[in-house]
């Protein structure tokens, strides 16, 4: 079902009640949880509250589809409006079954709202409560844990801390605590499966990518660091795997993009501690570029502990929004040049610069997306074991081959009948002229020339390469200029030794990474 | 008369009745605290004591207002507390200069934000009733404490009463400031329309500094700024303001600012300072520049000969 995105409020409203009203239409309602869905573009962050809030207490109505619970947990998990976080308080209660796992989600999302607490209303769209009628978020979440009951066991603590500690719910709450406590009833021991997500949600939070979208689009994209370098896609992320992570300055839920930019510090932390900062990128990238200048990035990543390298930057895309939205399938939405929803995201880039797996909308572990990092570190690595050994030997073999066959190869027709003469005499017959082989050669040492840069590049040291050059140069001299035979013989014997060398380099550095 | 004039007029009307009214009231409201001082008693009164006075229609408005200066630390204690004086806000009746030291002495208690935790939604609520009041001192202050919470009702309020003046709780120009608040507030779009078709100075200001964070309003600062027929302090606001968004097309504005012989001095000195502040290296190897700022520095204004002299200390050292 199309819908149309200019829809006025009213409109929208009349729809969700329509689509919650028909069960086959679902799915409609919720693809318009979708951040990215164009009903909400040229909103503001107040409209698309009360509209995803609608949506919500549509389901509460309702039941609430499993497709539509990562929203909800979402919204416990970062969630700082009243009305949405009541809205998916109310909605959770009415999933078909009580899991364990949500117990987590919904006193986080107490210990979030509590100072933000206010009287919401959520018979109305909107739900502004005037005068002092009506729920409140706090009320919605403590009814939530009543109805979770046992299945609530592994906050017993918490919950009893908000009744009885230093920081205790308001004297209004403690019946409420009181009667979740109460439902929860006596703890018994907690198995160790008890806070595991339905499959199909986990799977949304965190996933891997099989099929990796190419990033052609993208490679020419520019980016503009915090110290104000212009760099493109294409030279930042190909080469090494990377850790990106979305965020903007004005944002101002600090659930979000200040907490992410602080992970990421962490994450550079734990890459420095492991001894693989040099080999993983880390990037955080703003979706307000317009606003998010050089200088204030750099001092929104600086208070937040990142530390600045080649390797780990905050960038800008002043003019390539529009293609990162496409490319990453961003869930973020705009009015002008203003952010007015977004979800967390973090994305794990393969050494192609291609999304390797994600990291979405609810709070992620450090140490995890590090851990998912260094396997796409050693994936890599163990995907190309056996066709980089080959190559490891074969690219000596190759450089030295075709320096040698280049070397020897005579320069004109006299030449060949010395040669053919000496093999006459070794007991060849003969031996035809082909004057298109030198080119080939030469072609040949080239690509090898080409295989050691390739190398050097990702290993960092490059000297095997220069010191090739120099050999290909003398042998490619060698045979233009007569006279300059021992530069030959040198030149193949520099050849030979990069090759050799650029291939130890690249055996050494695969060893220390699988360390 | 237009229908943009004749808003205009009412705006104007509006505004003089509320600066007169908050005149009147604030003098009001010192007398009545000076008489609340001399008729606090000498002894300490238990916060439920003073609560009763507070409370209680039969005492005297300045024993009243003396007696809601005592109960801060009481409002948030049980719920009773909370709505005695949430019903005193809200209640029409009652005197005003009692209402706003109701008002007043829930706000004290709302800083204590562990202690006010459960009180809050209450507060908020109460307030949102208190925003159509007639009193223009009491609606102002009630308005600027929700949109200091980026409250959204009121938010909508504040949009719709720039888009129809005629449903306006407080005049443009404060409706803006309360606006500037949230970042996320929706307002570009309206503050647009207003520096295009402003009510009065105060609000295209007002309307401006809310645009000074919108990058896609670059290019109307940079009309602004070099527009010499406009006030300087429109003037200096754009500059400020592509500083922040465009800060290289300020660096050139304010470079051929400097050489412009018939420049206002002010402008000048607000362009040495902001090149001072912000500038590039490029600037201390602009060698016309760096002239023109030396000729400045021996000119007559004090203000630019103050700015030239910490521009040159900055570039030439």
């Amino acid at each position: 079902m199309s819908i149309n995105p200019g829809r006025s409020e009213d409109e929208f409203r009349s729809l969700v009640e329509s689509l919650i009203d028909d069960p086959n239409q679902n799915a409609g309602l919720i693809k318009l949880l979708g951040e990215d869905h164009a009903i909400y573009d040229q909103r503001g962050t107040a409209t698309v509250n009360r509209m995803r809030g609608w949506i919500l207490v549509a389901f509460a109505r309702k039941q609430l589809p499993e497709a539509a619970l990562p929203f909800v947990l979402e919204e416990l998990d970062t969630g700082v409006d009243a009305y949405v976080v009541a809205a998916a308080a109310s909605a959770l209660r009415t999933y078909p079954e009580r899991n364990p796992a949500f117990a987590p989600f919904v006193v986080r999302a107490i210990s979030n709202i509590r100072y933000r607490d206010e009287n919401v209303s959520l018979h109305a769209y909107g739900g502004f409560a005037i005068g002092v009628a009506g729920t409140s978020p706090v009320r919605e979440l403590l009814e939530t844990l009543v109805w979770l009951g046992p299945s609530a066991r592994a906050v017993v603590a918490d919950l009893t801390t908000l009744r009885d500690g230093p920081t205790a719910l308001g004297k209004k709450y403690q019946t409420h605590l009181t009667q979740a406590l109460e439902a929860i009833g006596v703890v018994a021991s907690i198995e160790d499966d008890c806070c595991q997500l339905p499959e199909s949600v986990r799977g949304i939070f965190s996933s891997l990518r099989e099929n990796r979208t190419s990033t052609k689009q993208l490679d020419s994209t520019l980016f503009e660091d915090q110290d104000g370098t212009s760099l493109t896609f294409e030279e930042f992320f190909h080469g090494r795997p990377s850790i990106v992570a979305f965020f903007y300055t004005r944002c101002d839920n600090p659930l979000k993009c200040s907490l992410t930019i602080t992970k990421l510090a962490r994450i550079q932390e734990l890459l420095r501690t492991e001894g693989i900062a040099d080999q993983i990128n880390t990037a955080g990238i703003t979706y307000d570029p317009g606003f998010d200048l050089p200088e204030r990035i750099q001092n929104y990543g600086r208070h937040r502990g990142v530390k600045f390298a080649p390797q780990h930057r905050l960038l800008r895309a002043p003019e390539g929004v529009d293609s990162l939205r496409k490319h990453f399938k961003l869930g973020v939405n705009f009015i002008e040049s203003l952010v007015n929803r977004h979800r967390i995201e973090v994305y794990l880039l393969d050494r192609e610069g291609q999304v390797a797996a994600s990291f979405e909308r609810i709070q992620w572990n450090e140490s995890d997306v590090v851990g998912r990092a260094r396997e796409l570190l050693t994936e890599y690595e163990n995907r190309n074991a056996s066709g980089v050994t080959r190559s490891s030997i074969a690219s000596p073999v190759l450089g030295s081959t075709v320096a040698l066959a280049l070397a020897l190869f005579p320069k004109c027709p006299l030449c060949w009948a010395a040669y053919m003469s000496f093999f006459g005499i070794a007991g060849l017959g003969s031996v035809p002229y082909s004057p298109w082989l030198q080119p080939i050669l030469a072609i040949l040492l080239l690509v090898n020339l080409a295989s050691i840069w390739f190398r050097a590049r990702s290993t960092g040291r490059m000297t095997p390469f220069y010191l090739a050059s120099v050999g290909a140069v003398a042998l490619i001299a060698s045979k233009v200029f007569a006279g300059l035979d021992p530069i030959g013989t040198a030149g193949v014997i520099c050849t030979l030794a990069g090759s050799i060398w650029s291939a130890i380099a690249a055996t050494n550095r695969r060893q220390l990474a699988r360390q | 008369m237009t229908t943009r004039r004749k808003t205009a007029k009412k705006t104007k009307a509006a505004k003089k009745t509320t600066k007169k009214a908050t005149k009147k009231s604030t003098k009001k409201s010192t007398k009545s605290t000076k008489k609340a001082a001399k008729s606090r008693p000498s002894a300490r009164r238990s916060p439920r004591a003073a609560l009763a006075v507070a409370t209680s229609s039969k005492e005297s408005s300045p024993r009243r207002i003396a007696a809601l200066q005592e109960v801060p630390l009481a409002v948030c204690e049980n719920d009773e507390n909370l709505n005695s004086l949430l019903n005193i806000l809200r209640d029409r009746n009652e005197p005003i200069k009692v209402r706003l030291a109701a008002l007043q002495s829930i706000q004290a208690a709302s800083f204590s934000v562990i202690a006010f935790e459960s009180c809050r939604p209450d507060y908020l609520a109460a307030l949102r009733e208190v925003v159509d009041d007639p009193d223009p001192e009491l609606r102002q202050r009630v308005l600027g404490i929700l949109a200091r919470e980026n409250d959204s009702y009121v938010q909508q309020r504040l949009l719709d009463g720039l888009q129809n003046p005629a449903k306006a709780l407080v005049p443009p120009e404060k409706a803006l400031q309360l606006l500037s608040y949230d970042v996320h507030a929706e307002s570009y779009s309206v503050a647009r329309d207003i520096v295009d078709n402003p009510p009065n100075p105060d609000a295209k200001r007002e309307a401006l500094r809310i645009l000074a964070a919108d990058p896609n309003s670059a290019p109307v600062f940079e009309k602004l700024l070099t527009d010499k027929d406009e006030s300087r302090e429109v003037r200096q606001i754009s500059a400020a303001a592509l500083q922040a968004t465009k800060p290289r097309r300020f660096q050139e504005r304010a470079r051929q600012m400097l050489l412009d012989k018939d420049e206002y001095d002010d402008i000048q000195a607000t362009a040495l300072t902001a090149l001072t502040q912000f500038g590039d290296k490029e600037v201390g190897q602009d060698q016309e520049l760096m002239k023109q700022v030396d000729k400045l520095g021996k000119g007559k204004s004090a203000k630019v000969k103050k700015t030239a002299r910490r521009f040159l200390m900055r570039y030439k050292a």
